[in-house]
């Protein structure tokens, strides 16, 4: 189904005013004043009226995902194709001291070599050569055929390393970055001093990898001439054709973006990456298509990741729990990146805080954003810290949170979590569990925040056929979050359809203007934009019938018996409807309005867990999590994405984490042999509650804030269990076990 | 991964044959693959010639009765783990067959090739890292990440075997078949692998150039014995051994006759414990023995930096598995 | 490819899905391979319980099985036409002995069959797991031409988004795919569990598809789904 952008135009630019949205620049979440059109807010039906939204709808794309036949970039097969692979450098920094290139082009089968790095290598598995074949098997010999050599430079690895006098440099600048700092130190200190109880420890979070299963690349389909198709992998379908048309020589508009389908990006995949220029350059060069996928090692090393953090807090409160004081001072550790830290106390309230954050360089690939940058980091240690401070103090841990939470609503969302979790049968509320047996239960609590909120500049485009079709259409793409679906599901409910008689578009640089899938704002820019083109989709269909039914515009409503006008009896239906357009049919577009979304989602989590002191085993039973969503399109991928969150914390806070020998330069755990992922028996009983006491009838995205606070829970739960504190993630049995005083 | 001749033979014979050809280069043998394959598209194992074993008949039997139960090398791990004559005979078998990976793995892992497998130590199978057992000149997991690494019999390689079939087996008293250019070789698994400080340390095993296992033949249990396997892996879902701990007793009354304890994960080769198995004979055992026995077991335990946990880890694996065959 | 051979046709030529012209089509030998048992059809109770606690024994005898009289087959090197039996259709393709099925599947064959994922290429994450014989196994660490003779199965063998599977029906019921990379792997593990035992048990559910990774964190739902279509198997065989 085709749909060239035919819109009906707006009417004359009406006035703009001013409001207030937060924005993720590259994980950061900023508070920024935009203009948007002063037009009549829109609004979302009463949630009682919702026939289709607000319900559980399958996905649309469920049978083509679960049957194969969904085509992701990694799929996409043209013509004439050649296959290319990358050499990285083994080193974190290294000369690059020889490269066989007349063996490479040598290889049978290898029709292009491209050197890209030549003299030297500066973070470990940055990309040196691509090799481009006929088959897969040959690129893999052309790279084997360059014998590459390398000598290595002195790195920094590590955040000892890097913070040495007279460490190697990384880039220009110092290893350390200036301090950010907030609040005022000595009225922090001061108000530490005068607290009841006070605790510090320090916190460390390794660095996480995003993991997707379908790694990052690109099939960019050049065959000469002016036009070119580039599919790629990532979060932001409308991000890369530019860029592509620029290295290909092209003209910005003759190159189309496409992603179909993407197997994951959490925030690494945005625009084309280096892969994607090479495969540009090659494809450029030879005028034949190229398929640069990066294998999974390389994934691994140079796709980017969630920062690391080393960080050191002081905590004290008064005599009835509330945080008095806080000084908070954190390192990052985002390899050739700054890194993302959140602010502590996170979603707590301190009389005074003090807090001052450094990243830490090393030979590194940078990180990137990754769902609910700096969040979860921040989470681990101020959840920790309040624990510490509870028993300290002897508080109830869920008191302790209720009295210091930043918001009411997580006082709310506390009591109903810890009501599903068991919290007051737990024998061990206010002092940890001690580990004499070998089923030790514990429970942990978190709360996170996430600010959400739309773009702007998100436009979608209705059309409605004369056969009685109706296509909806935003170059927005779906990672498997839902947007396929709750797009039609958003005209279904319009028009009074079933959703299976409407097609989603999206994944297409010409579509309408789409938006990035980063810091969950795709939810927030694209429903609004849909629902805002449905509106007046049907107002330019109510014109259109009035005039050939002879009736006033207003009195039209449609509905899932068809099209009805307040002064008749009789009902149209939708397809006897459609018939009377001309044919042509009837499209409109649709702008992002402030009045259709909400910002500022919070979310409240708890793990009841059970660690067994004789191996150091955590196995995490139960996770329950209360999350605000707004008004949910569908509670079906809701829940789903909520659920998705938990379980990656889960990993964060029991498996993950790169692993490196810094003196080798070698990352030991670039593979998901090492790198350990929960499986199926990892996986705990969940209750995922959808927050319905948030009324708010605005939608909002979700996918961040379920997935921060889950570690520092079940991190929390360990120690509730048997009094293991073990402030160093991921939580394994050996960290347990000398947790416990067991390892002499 | 590198290009090869991929060889079909028809006999035990020809594929050995094949194998130590004059021109044959650097020949692999091929069973259920799963080890092999990834050595290969990690270029630890760039074999000129790789000889498919699946090819040959009847290596893939298993036989129970005579007293004793015949496993061919090439029987498929999902068949260890189903047949129900190896569940009931020879239990510490199957447990470990079916702890082994992942189902899709253990369709088919063959008992050979689990028993063949190299090591899964980060840098022995990271091709960059010309770790001791590469050939280099040190073990870099001595003095760098050695959290997975060998608490017993350790130096100067520190891997651990990480076959979960191994243990299980010696601890039922197997005996394991080779066959060679030379003819046919009988010894007990135990004396099948080798420590790193007895032998070349680049290899595990005794095993020449050239010769295959055959088979495996356990003997039929005495009346009121029982084994068992336990393993304790850091996820448990698809993950190789951090220890484990084969257990095969008599017991009369109570009171231990015999005993056979084997650890897994914790030494380059499946680690017999007999301090453990001496600790046991002609006591009841209790939970005080077991305890006892555990401690005997990991007596002689050395770990290096970051792996000392495994020696409570591992005693409380044996006391468990010792209770678990008195209960 | 390098001498031009790159086939196959297309039109793949439909297999008679008895043993006796099997075994013939794979050279006469002696025990070419059990085809797989019939598999969790598209239709509703489609699934037959054909591979029991049998199936190892009679898989394993089809491991032994040597690909043949055919002489042409017992030396394979550099680029060679093989014939494989996927999804009930006999194909030729070229590969080379060290194509793992995984690539042949979605880069030798013609046209491509790419629902099996290529993720780790390591045996770690499930994304490619196929049936051989029934039984479930990583396609990225299995030799293309180690498979002749060998029923194989994709996910494209068990329903199409048209005529789904119970277990792909409920996959799509109970959510049980976000960005999806992951869920033919478990569509296939899966399949392979009920196929044993429709009855399977959460537990045995889970164990079934212990080898395969989600990144998305799908794996409630992929259970529901996979209890939902055992029940509603289980029933249609009574």
């Amino acid at each position: 189904m085709k749909l060239e952008p035919r819109a009906v135009p707006l009417q004359d630019a009406p006035p703009k005013r001013k409001v207030k949205t937060t924005q993720v620049v590259n994980g950061i979440e900023t508070e920024v004043e935009i203009e948007v059109e002063d037009v009549p807010a829109g609004q979302w039906p009463p949630r009682a009226s919702l026939r289709v939204l607000n319900h559980d709808i399958p996905r649309v794309d469920g049978p083509v995902k679960v049957s194969g036949a969904a085509r992701y970039t990694h799929d996409v097969r043209v013509p004439g194709m050649v296959w290319a692979r990358l050499l990285l450098s083994p080193l974190p920094r290294a000369r690059v001291a020889a490269l066989d290139l007349e063996a490479a082009r040598a290889v049978p089968g290898v029709v292009h070599v491209l050197v890209v790095e030549r003299e030297e290598t500066g973070w470990l598995g940055q990309p040196v050569a691509v090799v481009a074949a006929e088959t897969l098997e040959a690129a893999g010999d052309g790279l084997r055929a360059l014998a590459a050599r390398f000598e290595p430079l002195p790195w920094v690895v590590d955040h000892a390393a890097a913070v040495r006098e007279g460490a190697p440099a990384v880039g220009r600048g110092a290893n350390v970055g200036r301090p950010e700092t907030d609040g005022d130190e000595a009225r922090a200190r001061a108000a530490l001093s005068a607290s009841a109880t006070r605790v510090r420890a320090t916190y460390t979070v390794p660095v996480q990898h995003h993991a997707s299963l379908e790694t990052h690349g690109v099939v960019v389909d050049y065959r000469g001439g002016e036009d070119a198709v580039v599919y790629c992998s990532t979060q932001y379908a409308q991000g890369f054709a530019a860029e592509a048309a620029k290295e290909l020589g092209l003209k910005a508009g003759n190159v189309r973006g496409v992603v179909e389908h993407m197997g994951g990006g959490f925030g690494s995949k945005f625009g084309l990456d280096a892969q994607g220029l090479y495969a540009c350059r090659i494809a450029k060069e030879l005028k034949r298509p190229v398929h640069l996928m990066l294998d999974r090692r390389a994934e691994f090393l140079m796709s980017g990741n969630r920062s690391g953090t080393s960080m050191t807090i002081e905590a004290g409160c008064d005599a009835q729990g509330s945080l008095t004081g806080l000084v908070a001072e954190a390192w990052k550790h985002g390899g050739l990146g700054r890194g993302s830290l959140s602010g502590l106390p996170y979603c707590y309230k301190a009389g005074a805080h003090f807090r001052d954050v450094r990243s830490v360089r090393m030979h590194l690939d940078a990180s990137r954003a990754m769902r609910a940058p700096g969040h979860p980091q921040a989470s681990f240690g101020m959840e920790s810290i309040l624990d510490e401070l509870a028993y300290a103090a002897g508080l109830d841990l869920v008191e302790i949170r209720r009295r210091n939470a930043a918001h009411p609503a997580w006082v709310r969302q506390l009591d109903r979590v810890a009501r599903e979790i068991g919290w007051d049968q737990h024998p061990h509320r206010t002092q940890p569990g001690k580990p004499d047996r070998e089923e030790c239960i514990g429970i942990g609590f978190g709360i996170s925040n996430w600010g959400s909120g739309g773009s702007s500049d998100c436009e979608a485009e209705v059309r409605i056929e004369k056969d009685g079709s109706v296509v909806v259409a935003c170059a927005a793409q779906d990672l498997g979050t839902g947007t396929r679906m709750y797009m039609a599901a958003i005209a279904a409910e319009e028009f009074g359809l079933p959703v299976a008689a409407v097609t989603a578009r999206l994944g297409d640089s010409r579509l309408p203007t789409g938006v990035a899938s980063g810091g969950s704002v795709t939810t927030p820019s694209v429903a609004p934009a849909v629902k805002d083109a449905c509106t007046r989709a049907r107002g330019a269909f109510a014109a259109h019938l009035a005039q050939v039914l002879g009736r006033s515009a207003e009195g039209f409503r449609f509905g899932p018996d068809g099209v009805r006008h307040d002064g008749m009896t009789e009902r149209l239906a939708w397809s006897k409807a459609c018939g009377t357009l001309p044919a042509e049919g009837l499209s409109a577009r649709g702008k992002w309005q402030e009045s259709l979304q909400t910002r500022g989602v919070r979310c409240t989590q708890a793990a009841q867990v059970a660690v067994d002191p004789g191996t150091g085993r955590v196995r995490v039973l139960h996770m329950v999590c209360l999350q605000e969503v707004g008004l949910a399109l569908n509670r079906l991928a809701v829940k789903s994405q909520i659920q998705g969150g938990m379980i990656q914390a889960l990993g964060y806070a029991l498996g993950e984490g790169r692993q490196l020998d810094s003196a080798l330069g070698l990352q030991l755990n670039a593979s998901f042999e090492e790198y350990k992922i929960p499986h199926a028996l990892e996986i705990p009983r969940m209750t995922t509650l959808i927050d319905d006491d948030d009324t708010r009838n605005g939608v909002a995205g979700v996918g961040e804030p379920p997935a921060i606070p889950g570690a520092s829970a079940i991190a929390n739960a360990v120690h509730n269990a048997c009094g293991a504190r073990v402030r160093e993630l991921p939580i394994t049995p050996d960290k347990v076990l000398l947790a416990l005083g067991k390892v002499v | 991964m590198k290009s090869f001749r991929f060889l079909n033979p028809a006999s035990l014979d020809e594929a050995i044959a094949l194998a130590t050809a004059p021109d044959a280069g650097d020949a692999r043998f091929l069973a259920g693959g799963q080890d092999l394959l990834t050595e290969m598209q990690e270029h630890l194992a760039e074999p000129d010639r790789v000889v498919n074993l699946k090819s040959v008949p009847g290596l893939d039997r298993i036989e129970a009765g005579g007293g004793r139960l015949r496993v061919g090398a090439l029987a498929t791990l999902v068949r260890l783990e189903r047949e129900a004559a190896v569940r009931a005979r020879w239990a510490a078998l199957s447990e470990a067959a079916a702890s082994v990976a992942s189902p899709q793995i253990r369709s088919c892992a063959t008992l050979g090739g689990n028993l063949c497998q190299r090591p899964r130590c980060a840098y022995y199978r990271i091709e960059e890292a010309r770790c001791l057992k590469k050939g280099g000149t040190e073990c870099f997991a001595y003095g760098g990440s050695n959290k997975y690494s060998a608490i017993l019999g350790g130096g100067p390689s520190w891997i651990v075997h990480p076959s979960d079939l191994a243990p299980a087996l010696v601890a039922l008293d197997a005996e394991i078949v080779l066959r060679g250019a030379g003819g046919e070789r009988r010894l007990p698994l135990e004396k099948f692998y080798v420590l790193p400080a007895d032998g070349d340390v680049t290899k595990e095993t005794v095993l020449a150039p050239g010769e295959v296992v055959t088979e495996v033949v356990v003997p039929e249990p005495p009346a009121g014995a029982r084994s068992t396997y336990l393993k304790f892996r850091e996820r448990e879902s698809y993950d190789f051994a951090l220890a484990a701990v084969a257990a095969s007793l008599v017991l009369q009354d109570g009171v231990v006759r015999t005993a056979r304890i084997c650890l897994g994960g914790v030494a380059p080769v499946p680690w017999r414990a007999p301090q453990a198995e001496a600790a046991l004979l002609g006591r009841r055992l209790d939970a005080a023995l077991a305890k006892q026995a555990a401690a005997a077991a990991l007596a002689g335990a050395a770990p290096l930096e970051q792996n000392a946990f495994k020696i409570p880890l591992t005693k409380t694996l044996v006391e468990r598995a010792l209770l678990a065959l008195a209960r | 490819m390098a001498d031009g051979t790159a086939r196959t046709d297309g039109a793949a030529e439909p297999v008679d899905l008895s043993r006796r012209v099997f075994l013939r089509g794979a050279g006469g030998a002696a025990a070419g391979g059990v085809l797989a048992p019939a598999l969790l059809g598209a239709a509703a109770g489609g699934c037959a319980a054909g591979a029991t606690a049998g199936a190892g024994a009679a898989t394993s005898a089809a491991l032994a099985a040597p690909p043949g009289a055919d002489p042409a087959g017992r030396e394979l090197v550099g680029e060679v036409e093989i014939e494989l039996a996927i999804n009930g259709t006999r194909q030729k393709l070229v590969v080379e002995p060290r194509t793992t099925l995984l690539d042949a599947l979605r880069t030798r064959l013609e046209p491509p069959l790419t629902g099996t994922k290529s993720v780790c290429e390591r045996g770690n994450c499930g994304a490619c797991t196929v049936l051989v014989d029934g039984e479930p196994r990583y396609a990225c660490l299995q030799l293309a031409c180690d498979l002749r003779g060998r029923a194989i199965t994709t996910v494209e063998g068990l329903g199409s988004p048209e005529k789904l599977s119970v277990l792909q029906q409920e996959f799509v019921a109970q959510d049980g795919s976000m960005c999806g990379f992951c869920t033919p792997g478990f569509v296939v593990a899966i399949t392979a569990c009920l196929q044993r035992d429709p009855r399977a048990s959460e537990q045995e559910i889970r164990r079934a598809c212990a080898g395969n990774l989600c990144r998305c964190g799908t794996h409630p739902q992929v259970f529901a789904a996979a209890l939902a279509a055992g029940r509603r198997l289980a029933e249609g065989q009574r």
